[in-house]
């Protein structure tokens, strides 16, 4: 039994931080309809940038958002700005091309700049432990949670509440009627992927304690942000969270009671099944 | 004979510039036909993969299975069971075709829709990657080592760097004919008008289902021939190449860069990035490890950015001194 929760917890600390990942991407494809292929490049952009500040001047990661955040909000803005809105406008199938092409040149810059070997960024909460019971959840996975958690509560109140958040549902509803309301649906665009990837800034940041990290670790959490993505019904923001659990959960369940083989596949079996009996996500609305 | 195709293959440049090609290995030394020999690998595979991607218009990110099955099932056959590797190649070929249906038939079945069936195909070709990694029949993390080619044609040995290179100009050739055989069949005007609008190709009657399969099921038995040619070629099935996503990503990629949905357009890409790759990785691999991946991607971006169509359609324009004629081309918007 204790084994049972010890997976759920931590299926459920690691999985609310993959509902952020995809969250970013859902935010993005909501209001442009751009999956961005690069996304887990970004997270490890991220992750690089907080190890480049702890190689230079000890910082902890969590210290160095400060840093890394306002950068990866440029980043993604200029990204949007100058590659990918003059690609969207025109081809806009071309757009997941563009976005492999930026995943391939970002994987490896990384390399080139931090060379191929693991790195890691180690944090003071790194080695602390959290006892629930008998369940023993290491901090960063704790922080990681709850940090999720509010950004997402933060979210979904900006999006529901504020003139910002009605601009970007107007635009997800309807970009020409947004339009003609007076809503500058371009600068919309590139601020909500801008914000979208800034969100991978804190969850880089977030995932770094502990993990070892790699240039070509970017593909996998791509992977592991579509499956989210697709789960959670592409738009719904609460379905993407709660696909983010069900992708971490079913992680942990496969890697504690599964061999190596078949507990990494288990998510993606999970994910399969799902689509092919509820293809428009776990909790969107039947299409009859 | 369809006229357009009828005239491709009466030029007379296509004839010279192929013999030109088949005689470089008299000419070139080991290391450039390594590089020359590489490139015909990816142009073969850039080619199958326009079938499905560039002329049926479905982004298939799938295909490292195809390559990965050619490759690591082929070879696991001829050294855990014995099987001779033309067999293998058969029994690869045919699982390719199989795997390809099913996906083709989810794809129809499900109704993805083009960003969908691309995130499906992924999550396929990630999940193939690690089902080839945990199993050891297919070798596992370590791959296969394959016995040294001594040059016996029945046990699919080509001898050598030479022979190697002959075998992979026939797979390209007959990638690149495959294109044009389809885009001047009625197959191909069925695929580009279902790439162009599913729904107007319904109602005038394509049959979608069908058309799919056989597009995927064309474009995955000539990838999982490559594949088992490769893995013959580098005499070491290895799975974190031969089977990972990162490999379809490349070839979408020189497809993208040469222009989606014409017959010589991915060879193109695959021409002029493969072997610029290959000579920095060999120059600077040791220094930059990545620049040439790195170079690919900036490639890519900056021909989406400049020419979305692709380099072909440039190129045919600079020696014809007009615009080339849209027919064949990618579609230019979509919304």
């Amino acid at each position: 039994m204790d084994e049972l929760f010890q997976a759920l917890a931590q299926g459920l600390l690691i999985g609310s931080t993959y509902g952020l990942l995809a969250l970013g991407m859902g935010l993005i494809y909501s209001v442009s309809g751009i999956v961005n292929f690069s996304h887990g490049d970004f997270v490890s952009l991220g992750m690089y940038l907080c190890f480049a500040l702890f190689s230079a001047l000890a910082l902890d990661p969590y210290v160095s958002l400060a840093v890394t955040l306002p950068a990866m909000l440029i980043i993604g803005a200029v990204v949007c700005r100058y590659l990918i809105a003059p690609v969207a406008e025109a081809h806009s199938l071309m757009v997941v091309q563009l976005t492999l092409g930026i995943s391939l040149a970002l994987q490896n810059l990384i390399l080139m700049v931090f060379g191929g070997q693991p790195h890691r960024v180690p944090s003071v909460v790194e080695a602390k432990l959290v006892m629930i019971g008998n369940v023993v959840m290491r901090m960063p996975h704790v922080v990681a949670f709850v940090a999720s958690l509010a950004l997402a509560t933060a979210l979904f109140i900006v999006l529901r509440s504020t003139d910002v958040g009605r601009a970007i549902r107007a635009v997800h509803q309807n970009a020409r009627a947004a339009a003609l309301m007076g809503i500058d649906v371009g600068r919309v665009k590139i601020g909500t992927f801008a914000v979208g990837i800034g969100l991978l800034a804190i969850a880089g940041a977030l995932l770094a304690p502990g993990t070892p990290i790699m240039p070509s670790m970017g593909l996998r959490y791509t992977v592991i942000t579509l499956l989210a993505l697709v789960l959670g019904g592409m738009t719904n923001f609460l379905g993407i969270m709660v696909a983010g659990v069900i992708i971490g959960v079913s992680e942990a369940m496969g890697m504690i009671y599964l061999s190596d083989t078949l507990g990494m596949i288990l998510p993606y079996a999970v994910f399969v099944l799902i689509v092919l009996f509820r293809p428009e996500g776990i909790l969107g609305q039947s299409r009859g | 004979m369809n006229p357009e195709l009828f005239r491709t293959l009466r030029s007379p440049y296509l004839w010279i510039g192929l013999v030109a090609v088949a005689l470089l290995p008299l000419a070139l030394p080991n290391y450039y036909l390594h590089i020359a020999t590489l490139t015909l690998v990816y142009i073969a595979l850039a080619s199958s993969w326009n079938i499905v991607g560039g002329i049926a218009g479905q982004l298939s990110l799938a295909h490292s299975l195809f390559v990965g099955t050619g490759g690591m099932l082929a070879s696991a056959l001829l050294l855990k069971m014995g099987v001779n590797m033309w067999a293998g190649m058969a029994i690869a070929a045919a699982v390719s075709a199989a795997l390809g249906a099913a996906i083709a038939w989810l794809d129809f079945r499900f109704r993805l829709g083009h960003l969908t069936f691309a995130l499906i195909t992924l999550a396929f070709a990630e999940m193939a990657e690690i089902v080839v990694i945990g199993w050891e029949f297919l070798g596992g993390a370590s791959g296969l080592f394959l016995p040294k080619d001594t040059g016996q044609f029945t046990q699919f040995q080509f001898g050598g760097v030479q022979g190697s290179f002959w075998i992979m100009l026939t797979l390209a050739v007959i990638a690149i004919g495959v294109n044009l055989v389809v885009l001047n069949a009625p197959l191909g005007y069925y695929l580009r008008s279902i790439r162009d609008n599913e729904n107007a190709a319904q109602a005038i009657g394509v049959g979608l289902l069908g058309n799919k399969i056989k597009a995927m099921v064309i474009s995955a038995v000539l990838t999982s021939i490559i594949g088992t040619a490769y893995a013959r070629y580098l005499t070491f099935a290895d799975p974190y190449l031969l089977a990972s996503p990162v490999l379809t990503i490349e070839i979408v990629l020189f497809a993208t860069v040469g222009g989606l949905g014409r017959a010589f357009g991915p060879a193109l890409g695959a021409l002029l990035l493969v072997p610029l790759g290959e000579v920095l990785r060999g120059k600077l691999g040791g220094v930059l490890p990545g620049l040439h991946y790195f170079i690919y991607g900036a490639t890519v971006i900056a021909v989406i950015m400049l020419s979305p169509r692709g380099l072909l359609p440039v190129l045919q324009s600079w020696f014809t001194g007009k615009s080339a004629k849209p027919a064949n081309s990618a579609p230019a918007k979509s919304h």
